[in-house]
């Protein structure tokens, strides 16, 4: 039995028998295509982000060698449960001179992108909320209004830490998009297409799924990610090194770094609003994770059960690996924060767009063999040289005097 | 459609007159950037994607953001509130305004108003095309374009590092 895209068919299935009960009404049928479009979006991510809070405090307290949450229910499962009722309860403190309207807004509107954000993933084989031609290109761009919202959070809290952490979000985050977008780049062209499925199916050998051989149908939805091709590897980690400033993760977690600025702009917030924060900040972690995997990891492409089911797997994946990170290196400082995106990573982006169009021109002249080959020997020998080259240029001139603190002592 | 539409340029509307009587200068540019998001949805709605993303991506995301460190540089956020706005002067500007718009909107007001239906048949918006007549047609404004940002880029860089050295103590 071919189970490849079996959830994904189901899915659509059900949410067609769904809007044939109200075709007899054309104006109903519509409210409920766009609510079978976006609740159960808006439902299963709230979920995946109850399960992710319980999954990063355990699994930071894994690698910091204590049992943590394990009181409320099994294994802790019930903690975000306890959580949420303990938000909700909360006293809701806002600043006598705060500029009350942007301190309600702020929150509201951080969550407006991220929610926004997944509509655009591809989670599956036409399982797609906003199935837009220039899919990808929209995602960025609602990506920016994230900064705004973190702006207005730190600007209307009248509090100068939610100012300073709101000055360096937004700092941070127009710097790493840069990076971000340029090694999106890469895909865009060799893919030809900003519409995340059709990005999604450039990534499968299609010539082997369709062959009926068992091992190459497995391969064929495997081997054909971006991430095996010298550009794709290189373009993946420089995007998830930049998408983990984007959503403010740590090594990159300056604007809330709590032993420099308190929590940055989230001092003043307090309660539901505080919970909204830590909210819109998951789902956009978990957007740009979804963003990764359809750029350079297949998809929702896999062997055996192709569909909604890899997608999940790949994207909590990609989640633990952001707090394995969070859990083990230290912060950055600001202007190893700022010099790392502007003199390093974007210069290696701009450099990965031309071996990706190299490459491109060699698969058509040569074969996909050869192009794979020069690809990792030539393109990734010229990444190398750049980064050290870099690594060099960027290297801070050594201080002649014994640098004096002035405020230290 | 008609009604997203209204709702759409109601906002835009709303944006617009917020940002010009708003006496605190952070609330104005929160009220233009609640203009240009209208707009992107009136782009989406006129079926122009692409247009939207751009609109998002640049009004929205860079132009905000840059109006927002402007302000941040200066050390009064508020205007006078006890200063009216409204003078003869801007009724007389506003009249002026509206008849030039009337003027320029009169003859596709009064054409006879074209099916959209019949248009939206064999109208497919991708970004490919958009690309191909970018490409191809208007390829040496594109580049020159192109070339112009880049001086300005460098220059950009050049007029900082001059500025941070003469700086200097």
């Amino acid at each position: 039995m071919n189970l490849n895209n079996f959830f994904d068919h189901k899915l659509l299935e059900l949410g067609q028998w769904v809007e044939a009960l109200f075709n007899d009404i054309p104006s109903l049928k519509i409210a409920v295509h766009i609510l079978l479009c976006t609740l159960p979006l808006v439902l299963s991510f709230m979920g995946a982000f109850a399960f992710s809070t319980w999954l990063e405090r355990k699994g930071l307290a894994r690698i910091q060698n204590r049992p943590g949450p394990n009181r409320v229910g099994i294994f802790g499962l019930l903690q975000p449960v306890a959580d949420g009722i303990k938000m909700l309860f909360k006293e809701d403190i806002v600043p006598d001179r705060s500029d009350k309207l942007f301190h309600f807004l702020a929150p509201v509107l951080l969550m407006m992108p991220a929610m926004v954000g997944i509509g655009f993933l591809p989670l599956g084989d036409g399982l797609n909320s906003l199935p837009f031609d220039s899919a990808i290109l929209f995602f960025f761009a609602v990506g920016s209004m994230n900064t705004i919202a973190v702006f207005m959070a730190g600007w209307s809290s009248r509090n100068k830490y939610s100012l300073l952490g709101g000055m360096r979000a937004v700092a941070q985050m127009i710097s790493y998009e840069i990076p971000l977008v340029l090694s999106a780049v890469t895909v865009i062209m060799i893919a030809g297409s900003l519409n995340g499925q059709e990005i999604v199916a450039s990534q499968q050998l299609s010539g082997w799924i369709g062959s009926g051989n068992i091992i190459q149908e497995f391969f064929g939805q495997i081997l054909g990610w971006h991430i095996f091709k010298p550009w794709g590897f290189a373009g993946f980690i420089f995007f998830f090194i930049a998408a983990l400033a984007e959503a403010n993760r740590s090594p990159f977690d300056l604007p809330e770094a709590d032993s420099e600025i308190i929590a940055g702009h989230l001092t003043e917030y307090s309660g539901f609003k505080y919970a909204i924060f830590f909210i819109a900040e998951y789902i956009s972690a978990f957007a740009i994770s979804g963003i990764a995997v359809t750029l350079f990891l297949g998809g929702w492409s896999g062997p055996l059960l192709s569909g909604l089911p890899w997608f999940i797997i790949k994207l909590f994946s990609l989640f633990a690996v952001m707090i394995w990170i969070r859990g083990t290196l230290p912060r950055l400082r600001v202007d190893q924060l700022m010099g790392y995106a502007w003199k390093f990573l974007m210069p290696l982006a701009i450099i990965n767009i031309f071996i990706a169009g190299l490459y491109y021109f060699a698969e058509q002249q040569w074969g996909t063999m050869i192009a794979l080959a020069g690809g990792w020997v030539f393109g990734f020998g010229a990444l190398q040289l750049a980064a050290m080259g870099l690594s060099r240029l960027n290297k801070s001139p050594l201080l002649k005097e014994k640098r004096v603190y002035q405020f230290a002592e | 459609m008609s009604i997203a539409f209204f709702i759409l340029a109601a906002i835009a509307i709303l944006g617009a007159v917020m940002a010009i009587s708003l006496r605190n200068v952070i609330h104005a540019v929160f009220s233009v950037l609640m203009f240009f998001s209208a707009l992107a949805g009136l782009f989406l709605l006129l079926l122009a994607e692409f247009i939207a993303a751009v609109q998002v991506l640049v009004y929205i995301g860079s132009v905000g953001i840059l109006m927002l460190f402007a302000i941040m540089l200066t050390t009064k956020v508020m205007g006078d509130s006890t200063r009216t706005v409204l003078s003869r002067g801007s009724v007389w500007g506003g009249l002026a305004v509206g008849a030039l718009l009337i003027g320029v909107l009169l003859p596709f007001l009064s054409k006879p108003q074209v099916a959209p239906d019949s248009l939206l048949a064999d109208y497919n918006p991708s970004v490919q095309e958009l690309g191909l007549v970018l490409m191809d047609p208007y390829f040496a404004s594109v580049a020159v374009i192109a070339l112009l940002l880049t001086a300005g880029l460098i220059g950009a860089v050049v007029a900082a590092s001059s500025a941070s050295e003469t700086n200097e103590p």
